[in-house]
């Protein structure tokens, strides 16, 4: 029986003032959308953009009209289109709208090809459409500017050692195993200045930096720990193809997406240590649960016999989600640890992992690891409750 | 003037319950320049890909002729936050035809949308209690908060919640 069916139409009328307009129509069970966009031919750039929903999810929905001119000016062909159009457009008004103008956008430049291949092929009638893309990709992928939006760090109050003394509940040393520093995290938005200088003020113990698929010189990882005075060690966080891990010891440059098995032998032959990433990060609008993923099934997963230990606690999942993730730790005797997963400085230290005792350095921090003598705690919160108390 | 058309496009997407295990969902790609179709197999509940068919039969680059190993890359692979990265990762290894990894992303976005319509279906039909029903969906997974403009500060089914 049919579950569920959308259908997305593009249809595009070249204008003779330069531009093109496109049409995008959206329709499935839940949403029926339409979009005008008017693309001009020469700069790729959306001039103007309207929008008009027909079904949507809830009756607020409508307030994402608005926000869909965060659009206009941008350029269809630029690297990181569809991912500013998913921030910028995905995120303030919705995700729906986003797929649509990203789907128009796409066949706009595939209308825009033909339109100038159309013209290319009056000077050069042996001139086949492939060659003219082979010419054109070339020429259009180079030097194109990249999309950035960054966030201004705040002045913030700084939490003193005595404060740090008692905060309750985060006793031993405490390490926050997992933050994203921009720019070798694209998807962050605060530099590593910034971050370290959040967990120096909020009093976390030590901080690993842990960016997609990038490697720290150690020289830089032990500049950066010397300037902000608080111990700082370098790990990975790796994409495989069975979802993210995070790695220590283990200072590969690996790129691409690697085989789960290939990761875990590189880092079983430097002595490392690998954690699974928020092992069941879930879905917005349903819970694995809904669809029948019980706690004996995901201890059956095989991806979680390469791992030596889980993420239960990661600050960008639900509380349901880590509590589903802390029971298959304790089902399959795992150790568990936590860590904020920060891309920002608001989430330093959210959650974090208490070790027994001081970590100088990063060959003891897998050691540490290892010994599996530590719990993931509730850091920020803590952190948080202690000031409030202060004051 | 005529208004005709330079250029169109269509693409649907279908998720078909096979069995009580097992999902079938394909995106079918017609337009002035391409014609294709992926089908992926799903099996539930850990959403795990473990079939994945597909052909061109009109395309405009020649890197979308053979699409039989790009679509082996994805077997394996599970429908979840991040999966994106790891398809278009996958993919992009054997080929340069980048509209495989979207018509592999979409039959999997499309999944995700079925489920998250049967969620769907108990919303409530008057609009105070429509409310509440999201307001608490917010509540549990804070992640959706500000994830959109109906579920942003102003929007009053925020109203009362703490931004994360």
């Amino acid at each position: 029986m049919l579950k569920f069916q959308r259908t997305k139409l593009v249809n595009i009328i070249h204008n003779n003032d330069g531009s093109i307009a496109v049409h995008g129509a959206l329709d499935d069970h839940i949403y029926q959308i339409d979009i005008d966009l008017t693309i001009g031919i020469d700069d790729l750039t959306i001039r103007a953009i309207d929008g008009k929903w027909l079904r949507a999810e809830n009756s607020e929905c409508r307030r994402a009209i608005p926000f869909l001119q965060n659009a206009v000016g941008i350029r269809i062909d630029e690297n990181g289109f569809p991912q500013y159009v998913n921030k910028h457009v995905g995120r303030k008004s919705c995700p729906h709208f986003a797929n649509l103008i990203i789907e128009c956008c796409d066949a706009a430049e595939d209308a825009v090809d033909m339109i100038r291949f159309e013209a290319a092929k009056a000077d050069q009638p042996e001139l086949t459409f492939e060659e003219y893309l082979a010419g054109n990709i070339s020429a259009a992928t180079k030097d194109k500017p990249e999309i950035r939006v960054s966030a201004q760090p705040e002045k913030r109050v700084k939490i003193t050692t005595e404060e740090k003394q008692i905060i309750s509940g985060a006793n031993g040393f405490c390490v926050d195993l997992h933050i994203h520093t921009f720019p070798a995290s694209q998807c962050s938005s605060s530099s590593a200045d910034d971050m370290l200088q959040e967990a120096k003020r909020i009093g976390l113990d030590a901080v690993c930096i842990t960016d997609h698929n990038y490697v720290w010189e150690t020289a830089d990882i032990e500049a950066l720990s010397e300037k902000h005075d608080i111990p700082v060690f370098k790990g990975n966080e790796i994409t495989t193809d069975q979802g993210d891990i995070l790695v220590f010891g283990m200072h590969e440059d690996v790129q691409g997406i690697i085989k789960l098995e290939e990761l875990k032998r590189l880092v079983d032959e430097t002595n490392g240590f690998m954690i699974a990433a928020h092992p069941f990060r879930g879905f917005l609008i349903f819970n694995t649960n809904e669809i029948g993923l019980t706690v004996e099934k995901a201890m059956q997963r095989p991806a979680l016999k390469q791992v030596h230990a889980l993420e239960v606690l990661n600050g960008k999942v639900t509380e349901r989600e880590n509590v589903f993730a802390g029971k298959v730790a304790t089902g399959l005797d795992m150790p568990a640890t936590g860590g904020s997963d920060a891309h920002d400085i608001l989430g330093v230290g959210k959650y974090a992992t208490s070790f027994e005792a001081p970590i100088a350095n990063e060959r003891e921090l897998v050691e540490a690891l290892k010994s599996g003598s530590y719990a993931p705690c509730n850091y920020r919160e803590i952190a948080t409750k202690a000031l409030r108390h202060e004051e | 003037m005529a208004n005709l058309l330079c250029y169109s496009r269509n693409r649907a997407t279908s998720v078909e319950q096979i069995d009580e295990t097992t999902l079938a969902s394909t995106c079918r790609l017609q337009d002035s320049l391409n014609d294709a179709e992926v089908t992926l197999c799903i099996r539930l509940p850990e959403l795990e890909i473990i079939d994945a068919k597909g052909t061109f039969t009109r395309f405009s680059r020649n890197s979308c002729r053979g699409i039989e190993n790009a679509l082996k890359k994805v077997v394996g692979v599970r429908i979840g936050a991040g999966m994106k990265k790891i398809i278009r990762g996958l993919v992009g290894e054997v080929t340069d035809c980048s509209e495989i990894a979207v018509l592999v992303e979409e039959c999997c976005h499309t999944v995700i949308l079925a489920f998250t319509k049967d969620m769907l279906t108990l919303v409530p039909e008057e609009l105070a209690l429509e409310k509440d029903f999201f307001t608490k969906m917010v509540q549990e997974n804070i992640r959706l908060y500000n994830s959109c403009a109906a579920f942003a500060p102003g929007s009053p089914i925020v109203e009362g919640i703490d931004p994360p």
